[in-house]
Parts: C-alpha cells; structure tokens; sequence
C-alpha cells in the first residue's frame, strides 16, 4: 500500500518539474535577428523586425549557388513591420501577422531611425531594457533617414544584413556601443551619448535596388536621450583616438621637406586621458603612445636611416597630435560630453565635480587640453629602401 | 526529537548558502542605491552584524548547552515570556522562509518561466524541502556539503568569463561623501547577515561542539568576502546602472560573450542558483519546525512537516501583493525585523542570562 502511495506521489509530482507551461519548441520561434524603430509623421512609432527563416539554411546554400540573378544566395531573412503607440503596442499587432512567437534572445542589432533618435529615443529603450529577452550586449545604431530599409537590403557576402552591421562593428572602424554602455551614458553622468551611425551604401549599376549594404558612416550624437547632431567618418575616427578604441587602422602622413607620403599600418596606441584642475581651471591632459609599421613608402627617405627615420617619426607625432586636438574640439563644438570625461572627472576630484554639475557642459565646451604624442615606427615592411628608385635618388642622410 | 549529529564544517556549509544565496541576487542593487560606487565596502560593514549574531548565539549555546533558543528562553525569562518570545522567534521565521520562496520564485518568474504559475514553482519547492528536512539534520548537513561546491564553483566562474567586459575604473572616486553612504548601504546587508543566528537551532548537534564559533565566524568571513567580490563584479560591470538592475548579478552575467559563440551562460549558472536557494529554504524551514515542535512540547518534529509547509506557502502567496512589494520589504522591513529579532533580543537574552548566573552564584557563595 505505502509503496503504491509513494509510486502515485512521484509520478504525481514529475508534471511539475519541467516547467511544462513554458515549454517552447524551438519550430515555434521565430528568431529576429535585427529589428529597427522608426517614427512615422503621425508620431506612431514603427517596429520592424528582421526574421530568420531556418529551412533556408536547410534548403538552400550550396544548390542555388552564384547561378541566380540576384548575385547573392537565398533569401534567409524576412522582414516585417507594423505601426503601434510604442514598441509593445507595435509588437502585439506584429505578432499577429507572424505565425510563430517573436524571439528577442538573438537579436543582436537594434536601429534607431534618424526622426525617432531626434525625438527622444527613452521610452523605446525602456522596453529594450526592461523585456527578459533582449540583450545587453546587443549592438545599437541610428540610421540615416528611416531604419527600415537597413533591414530589408540583401547584401551579397552576409547571410543577412544584421550580420553585417555586427561584423562592421566588430572591426572597430566606427563606434561599438551595446544597449548596456547606451544605458550607462545616459543614466551617468555625462547624460549625452553618441552612437553609430549607418547609412546604406548604394548598389552599383546592375545590381537590384537591395543590394545596398549597411556601413557605420559616423556618429550620432545625442544630449539627454535626444539626438542632436552627427560626427564625419573623420571626426568619428579621432573620437575613436580619445577613447582609446583604435584599432587596425592606417595612418597617412607627409615628411617636411620631401615629397610624397608615408602609410602606417597597423597602427597601435594607448591613449590615457588625464583630468586636472590646476589654479581652478579645468583641463585635460592626453597622453598617447603610439606605434606603427611602414606600409607604404611614397617619399625618397630611406627608412633605415635613423635620421630620416626619426622626421617620420616627428610628421607622425604631429599628424596624430592634430587628430586628436580636432577631434576634442569638435566634441567640445557639440557641447555633448560623448566622451564621459564628466566621469573621469568625477572620480579624480568627486568634491569639485559636484559643485559644477548642473553646467558641467559649460565647462567641457570650454575646457583647454594638452596632448602629450610619443610616436614611434617600429617595422619596414620586406624592404628598407623605397621601391624602384636607383641608389643616388634615395636620400641617405 | 533530533538525534543526529553534524560536523562544525556541516554547519558553516549549511550557512553559506543560506545568507549568500538570496543576497548575491536583489541586494546589490539596494545597496547601490544608498553607497553608489561604494558598495563593495557595505558587506565589511554589514559582517559585523554577522559576527556579533554569530558571538550571541554561541555564547548563549554555552550557558545552555544541548538546548535550542525556544527551550532556553524559558528558563532566562520565565515561562510565559518565554513562549511569547519563542512564538514570535518561531512565527519570524515561518513567515520569513514564506518570504525566501516567494523572492526565489519571483526572480524564476520573472526571467525564464515567465508564464509559470508562481504558486507551482514555490509548492515544488516546498516539497523537496519538506523531505529533506523529514530527513534530519544529518541528511540536511550532507547535502548541504555535498551542493555548496557546486553552487560556488558556477558564480566564480561566471565571474572570470566576465573578466574581459570589466571596467575596473568604475570603482572610483572611493569614499568621495565620506563614510556614511556605506553604512546606510550596510542596513539591508546586515539583516542578511542578522540570519547566522541560526546557528543557534544547529550547534547542539555539532558533534564537535568546540569548533562551532570558529566554523560559524569563518562562514561570516566566507560569505563576506563572496559578496565583496560580487558587488565589485556588478560595479564593474554595470557602473552607474547597478542600482537601476532589479537582479544586478544576472545582468552582469547576460552580458557574457567570449569570441561570437560561448554567450547564453546564464541559464546554466542561474539553474545552479537554484541548488543554493535550496538549501538557503531548507535551512530556514527545518529552523521552523524544529522551533515549532519544541515550542509545542513534542516528541518529534515531524508531524509538524507538512503542515508548517503549507503555511510557508500560504504566507508567501498572501503577505506580499507584488514584486514591488516584495522588494519593498526587503528594504524597509526585513533589515529592521531581522537585526531585531535575531540580533538584538538574543543580545537581551544573553546579557539577562549573564546576570542571573552571576546573581545565582553570589547567592550560593554568601
């Protein structure tokens, strides 16, 4: 008799182990692997998002090869949008034209449109951070004009083209900022925010309309939750100097005195920002080290000779000295602290931060700063005298 | 009643969990609150609470040996003020372990079963507790020595996957408004730490009773380094968002991703959590029973099991409406109920205890 008891307990209970009322079969799921937020002149707000569609990957592939016209491989994404009040409104109407349960736990790429981002970009991303789902880590952007497109274009090398916005960031050529450092900036102290921006790169002739790839064309900047200004590709990429993100990048730059240029690549640095307050005023100190390896020798300087080498070393040492003094004021034009120095200030003097709070803009905009450049080339490349010049054109002095 | 004996080890194993395996969950994020980026500082101050509960209860244990708190408190103050005493000691910790289910069930909810009923993650859990604590002390001792391991492994780990996104800046300035935002961030900590009195219902049966206050003091140490180490993970992390995180730790632990493809971790080491909260209830419940059982005169605490299992449930069900509630009183009341009832009475107790001896052996002696 106990034992019956006991057998009709255990098997009594095992229904409630698993969890069965969350139970999801993974046919069930329809994986969105980018999604993209735009507002509409009627202040509506529209969610797309970009599906993956898992029997494409079965299916597909290797059978329908570089036959097809459209140059690319098979369709493996679908793109659906609908319009809502805010995104979860947008949402609930958007799952009724999916047959499977939209799921964020992949999404990886997030897009703002450009009207949206103008108009405040908060209470979207309090659904981003507040939903179990989505990601941290996952990458944000504001795109030029709407956002939707970004999602619908097919690019040729990527399965899809949120992947190709992930593998651009991953490169470092722009900004990479995930949900995670979006809520730090604006929740901290420097209350602005700056985010990468992606335009679509036209096809070429003959290539179908969505052939255009996404690419990381600068960067947005944003006061509070509001966007309120953008950055070139030029000035992002001195940005990316005072923040210390560089990576594989190449350096141009002319020696005094001769002609042609010099190239470096990869040049690597260490950048080190250093706030002071000195008699009251406000100021920032840079410090960079910086190395790099010839590439491409334009000049008739002959590298080996430690001379001509160190004026290389010394048009480097200026050429980097001015990126980074631009790129600052260009922050500083903006009046946006997209650099947080606000915190670096606040950890090294807590007390005279908090006086200066309320107008800490003020005092960035007018901040001076000093960049302190040790520029170095450390390797030539296979050869050491510049190519195809005889011995008495090379200068060996 | 309990016939089994533990080794002092057991006991710091059966506590470890039992503090570690809620705090590391929801307080972060209180502390946060009140220290900003001093909130690694808050357990320093918050252990030695730990450390005083811990001092109490053995210094109590040695005055009545082989007795728990709900038979002692008779004898220091009288009978009726001592059932009183034992009831609302016993009463505390019914409704504090209903409490421990529903925080442990709310955070299961609200991140991966999301359309779970609560009551049936709670009542399955009840149920394992309920036969290990039927089990006894020693079955409880063991499993606890046996999972604690296995609960601590996954969180360092997790902590070292995460070494790659630390920004160890964040930790600045230190102290920048002096001492007292720590402090205050130390209040809702130290009601966790308040819980070591406890270890009052286990050390009559250490088998190796003179170990008991080392082995309980190297558990505060233990559980005070573990969290140090977590808020300054979650610092780390999560800078200026910490106290904005309703479960800091999972965040922090969301945001591993090594090399495009080791990412999702979280669901593993949270399922490990679990283990942890186990034995953190079961602890609790058995506190609970056995208290029961002696306040009542019983031969055996097992009678009083289930039906002290139905009223852990029924207490987390009703005494909170919401979520918000429950963090709402992990903040505003629990601290206060905890220091106060296990700290500060016990402390009472001991010093009234004291007295009398010596009253009675000056009587003796003149």
């Amino acid at each position: 008799m106990k034992s019956v008891l006991l057998l009709l307990g255990i098997s009594g209970t095992t229904p409630f182990l698993s969890g069965c009322w969350d139970r999801i079969e993974i046919t069930d799921l329809a994986i969105v692997t980018a999604a993209a937020i735009d507002k509409n002149d009627n202040d509506q707000i529209e969610l797309s998002v970009q599906v993956f569609i898992p029997s494409s990957i079965s299916s597909g592939g290797g059978g329908q090869g570089g036959g097809s016209s459209q140059g690319g491989g098979a369709v493996t994404t679908l793109v659906r949008y609908e319009k809502g009040s805010n995104i979860s409104d947008a949402l609930s109407k958007l799952q009724s034209k999916l047959p499977r349960k939209v799921f964020w736990g992949h999404c990886k790429i997030f897009v703002f449109g450009e009207k949206l981002a103008k108009e405040g970009i908060r209470e979207q991303l309090d659904f981003l951070l507040r939903h179990p789902q989505p990601r941290e880590k996952a990458n944000v952007y504001v795109s030029k004009g709407k956002a939707k497109p970004i999602l619908e274009s097919l690019p040729p090398l990527e399965n899809y083209s949120g992947e190709v916005l992930r593998e651009l960031s991953d490169l470092h050529i722009g900004m990479l900022v995930t949900m995670q450092d979006l809520d730090e900036m604006l929740t901290g102290i420097p209350q602005a925010a700056a985010l990468p921006f992606v335009k679509i790169l036209p096809p070429e002739k003959g290539q179908t309309k969505l052939q255009g790839i996404p690419y990381i064309a600068g960067t947005a900047v944003f006061k509070k939750d509001k966007m309120t200004g953008m950055m070139t590709e030029k000035e992002t990429r001195g940005l990316l100097w005072l923040r210390d993100e560089v990576e594989s990048y190449t350096v141009t730059i002319k020696p005094k005195g001769v002609k042609g240029e010099i190239s470096l690549s990869p040049v690597s640095a260490k950048v080190k920002i250093i706030p002071q307050i000195i008699n009251e005023k406000w100021r920032l100190s840079v410090k960079v080290i910086t190395d790099g390896a010839v590439i491409q020798n334009g000049t008739n300087l002959n590298l080996s000779n430690p001379k001509s080498l160190n004026a290389a070393e010394r048009a480097y040492q200026k050429d980097i000295e001015k990126r980074i003094k631009m790129a600052f004021l260009n922050t500083q034009h903006k009046k946006a602290d997209i650099l947080g120095l606000g915190k670096d200030f606040y950890r090294k003097y807590p007390k005279q931060f908090n006086k200066v709070d309320n107008h800490w803009d003020e005092i960035f905009a007018e901040m001076e700063v000093e960049v302190d450049v040790a520029a170095h080339i450390r390797r030539q490349g296979y050869i050491n005298k510049p190519a195809g010049l005889s011995e008495e054109e090379v200068k060996d002095k | 009643m309990e016939k089994g004996k533990i080794s002092s080890l057991q006991m710091a194993f059966m506590m470890y969990p039992t503090i570690v395996a809620t705090a590391i969950i929801g307080v972060p994020s209180i502390t946060a609150k009140y220290a900003k980026t001093d909130l690694w500082l808050s357990p320093i101050f918050a252990a030695l609470i730990g450390y005083l509960t811990v001092y109490i209860a053995y210094k109590l244990h040695q005055l009545y040996p082989q007795q728990t708190v709900i038979q002692f408190t008779e004898k220091i103050i009288g009978r009726i003020p001592g059932k009183i005493f034992g009831f609302l000691l016993i009463f505390f910790y019914i409704q504090n372990t209903g409490l421990i289910l529903r925080g442990y069930a709310e955070f299961i909810v609200g991140s991966f079963l999301v359309r779970t009923p609560i009551s049936v993650i709670m009542a399955s859990m009840v149920l394992l507790c309920a036969f290990i604590v039927r089990g006894g002390i020693e079955v409880l001792g063991r499993a606890a020595e046996l999972f604690v391991p296995v609960f601590i492994f996954p969180i360092f780990i997790l902590i070292l996957l995460l070494i790659p996104d630390l920004e160890f800046k964040n930790i600045f300035p230190v102290l920048a408004d002096g001492v007292m935002p720590p402090i205050k961030g130390a209040i809702v900590p130290g009601g966790w730490f308040s819980e070591f009195f406890l270890i009052i219902f286990l050390l009559p049966f250490l088998a190796d009773m003179k170990k008991g206050m080392k082995s309980g003091m190297k558990s505060v140490f233990a559980v005070m380094m573990t969290l140090i180490v977590v808020n300054l993970t979650v610092l780390f992390v999560l800078g200026s968002t910490t106290s904005t995180k309703l479960y800091p730790l999972m965040n922090a632990s969301r945001y591993i991703s090594l090399a495009d493809f080791f990412e999702h971790v979280e669901s593993a080491a949270m399922a490990v959590w679990i283990v942890g909260a186990f034995v953190k209830i079961s602890v609790f419940y058995y506190a609970s029973a056995l208290g029961t059982a002696q306040w009542l005169n019983l031969s055996d605490y097992r009678p009083v099991v289930w039906p002290i299992g139905i009223l852990i449930v029924i207490f987390s069900l009703w005494s909170l409406p919401s979520s918000v509630d429950v963090s709402r009183n992990d903040i505003n009341v629990f601290p206060l109920q905890s220091i106060l009832m296990q700290t500060i009475i016990p402390l009472l107790l001991l010093l009234i205890a004291i007295v009398r001896k010596r009253n009675r052996k000056g009587t003796e002696t003149s």
